[in-house]
């Protein structure tokens, strides 16, 4: 999908366009504001697993809503990149740990961000709820789905709460499409999504051991290798799939107000056949109830289309991409007319570009122009949600429930190119 | 009962038990808020601490630079808790009426207090309050109405003070 300059422009127009008009976001129940604050103050994190994913996380962390105590990680190479972080967030030094079950023994932390490779969500997130942590995770919620119900269940069995990191749920953009457009009814009816995730790299990561002395498989890793690159084996992943797809499908669970009843999908390694297990191309379909579909391609062998989610209706064309870029089209004339939304039909000019020259990223909007979003701005407000909930009860976006369906479809599509079969969920 | 509460009506002392319990509950509730921090939201968001150092280096009138230098003094820290403890404990007096004689001499100082550090003067409207005030503002009126307070010793016509009261003058009552 590529569009030209001028039409991404008239998109993000239109899309700022239908949203005028629709009450402001995250309106609040009258209940709320009868009622006085509560005492406490910021909310006492610790850390499991501050790599590249986890390491991001400590930059978001809005100091005012909680304070990083301390940080466990098993490789202890990760701390200084991480203090560095975390000095940039304005939180005081953290103390590390390299076992995590000694932080939680030793800290005051009230809540834990679980950011470490997929294959072990489960046992430390149980671990952590066990302890009467709540638990912020890093998606997917488990590699198996024994395991995100084990941890949706220790949630309960604890009156924790437990969020899973789907950022675009606490994207602005995110929920005024949703608010404005897709509640609304502004596509129509919505049989199809297309889901991309394109990426022209290897996924391998290069990177030294902390020290030469450095025993991985104390911590169930073969080699340092395995643990640098856990994401290219299925013993502590489940791929592109789970890394990519499952952020664009429980956005698609949440937008179709329903939850996939089948998936078709196929995947190989392709380009990189360097001894890595999962596939490098992968493709799903997966079947939602009422005809309606959503279709996902990850490559990493081409950038051109790079990340968006584009849902066709009846009525108009939503498409998100890169979490920061918000367009709208209507359909044609016929199509327009029924919409409730005036909006510049796209029919004038060609959709796709064929030229190869043209970057991806050329048209992206000036800073400050209609239709486009900080991309961090999820991120910082998931951890703000999440500290809510702690303090005062605010209800999650995501949820436990919801991101274990997002699992699930993931989990299960990995299974259906493994036995080259349509399977149900 | 003396002579003064007995010539009271019903409905003048139940206007003046309101009016305590009234005022009674600002305070307690400033207190209370003052006291709570640190503190979120209900709608989740975090609020700043309370302090009063912008108040006092917002001081304006003769005292002025009195209440600035107490703004940046190194004791501020306790001079708020005293400050929110004091509004806790006048409203509590005054809305239980106990000790509401002492209540409302407290009341009184702090009024005052936060009256003299920033008396209107311009007569027109301030960036920090809804309406235009020139020499009396809503702070003065409610000294005004503690006054009234204090004089009719409305803790003796209901309150925790009537069984002080009772017993402590046993004499004057059987008269």
């Amino acid at each position: 999908m590529t569009l030209t300059p001028e039409q991404e422009i008239q998109g993000r127009r239109n899309f700022m366009k239908a949203l005028a008009g629709t009450p402001a976001l995250a309106a609040l129940g009258a209940a709320a504001a009868f009622k006085g604050p509560v005492s406490g103050g910021p909310v006492r994190l610790g850390h499991i697993g501050v790599g590249g994913q986890g390491g991001f996380l400590l930059t978001v962390v809005d100091k005012n809503y909680a304070t990083i105590k301390a940080i466990a990680d098993i490789n202890p190479g990760r701390f200084a990149k991480a203090d560095e972080n975390i000095a940039k967030a304005g939180h005081p030094p953290a103390k590390h740990y390299t076992d995590w079950k000694e932080m939680l023994q030793k800290e005051d932390i009230e809540a834990v961000v679980v950011a470490v490779p997929l294959w072990a969500h489960a046992d430390v997130v149980v671990g952590c709820l066990d302890a009467g942590k709540h638990v912020l995770c890093e998606k997917m919620m488990a590699w198996d789905v024994a395991g995100a119900e084990r941890m949706r269940d220790a949630a309960k069995r604890n009156k924790r709460i437990l969020e899973i990191c789907y950022q675009r749920f606490y994207n602005p953009m995110y929920q005024a499409a949703y608010d404005g457009i897709i509640k609304t009814g502004g596509l129509g009816e919505v049989y199809h999504t297309r889901l991309a995730w394109h990426r022209n790299a290897n996924w391998r990561r290069k990177g030294e051991p902390p020290s030469k002395d450095f025993d991985a498989s104390a911590w169930g890793y073969p080699t340092w290798e395995h643990l640098l690159n856990w994401r290219l084996y299925w013993k502590y992943s489940q791929g592109l799939f789970a890394e990519l797809a499952s952020h664009q499908l429980s956005v698609v669970n949440w937008f179709y107000g329903a939850k996939p009843e089948a998936v078709l999908a196929s995947g190989s390694v392709s380009r990189f056949k360097d001894g890595r297990e999962v596939y490098d191309h992968c493709y799903a379909t997966w079947e939602y109830p009422g005809g309606r579909t959503a279709v996902f391609s990850s490559i990493e062998s081409n950038a051109f289309d790079d990340y968006y989610e584009c849902y066709y209706g009846t009525k108009g064309t939503l498409i998100l991409k890169r979490e920061s870029e918000a367009m709208l089209f209507a359909e044609g004339k016929e199509g327009a007319a029924a919409t409730s939304l005036e909006l510049a039909s796209k029919t004038s000019a060609p959709v796709l570009e064929s030229s190869e020259t043209q970057s991806p990223t050329a048209a992206v909007a000036q800073p400050g122009s209609g239709g486009t979003f900080e991309r961090r701005a999820g991120n910082i407000r998931e951890i703000q949600g999440f500290c809510s909930a702690i303090r005062v009860g605010k209800p999650l976006l995501v949820g436990p429930d919801r991101a274990l369906e997002s699992a699930r479809g993931c989990i299960v599509a990995n299974q259906a190119v493994e036995k080259k079969t349509r399977l149900t969920l | 009962m003396t002579r003064d509460d007995v010539a009271l009506s019903s409905w003048q002392q139940v206007g003046l038990v309101l009016l305590r319990t009234l005022i009674g509950w600002h305070f307690l509730y400033e207190g209370y808020f003052k006291l709570l921090h640190p503190a979120w939201t209900r709608v989740g968001t975090p609020l700043p601490n309370w302090s009063a150092a912008g108040y006092l280096k917002g001081a304006t009138g003769p005292l002025a630079p009195l209440f600035r230098a107490m703004g940046e003094s190194s004791w501020l820290p306790q001079l708020d808790l005293l400050v929110a403890t004091a509004l806790l404990l006048v409203g509590v007096s005054l809305v239980l009426g106990i000790f509401t004689d002492a209540g409302c001499v407290g009341a009184l100082i702090l009024l005052a207090t936060f009256y003299v550090s920033a008396i209107p003067t311009s007569g027109i409207p301030d960036a920090h309050a809804e309406g235009a005030y020139l020499l009396v503002n809503k702070n003065l009126i409610e000294a005004g109405a503690v006054l009234v307070l204090l004089a009719f010793r409305t803790g003796r016509l209901a309150g925790l003070d009537r069984l002080r009261f009772v017993r402590t003058q046993p004499k004057e009552v059987a008269a």
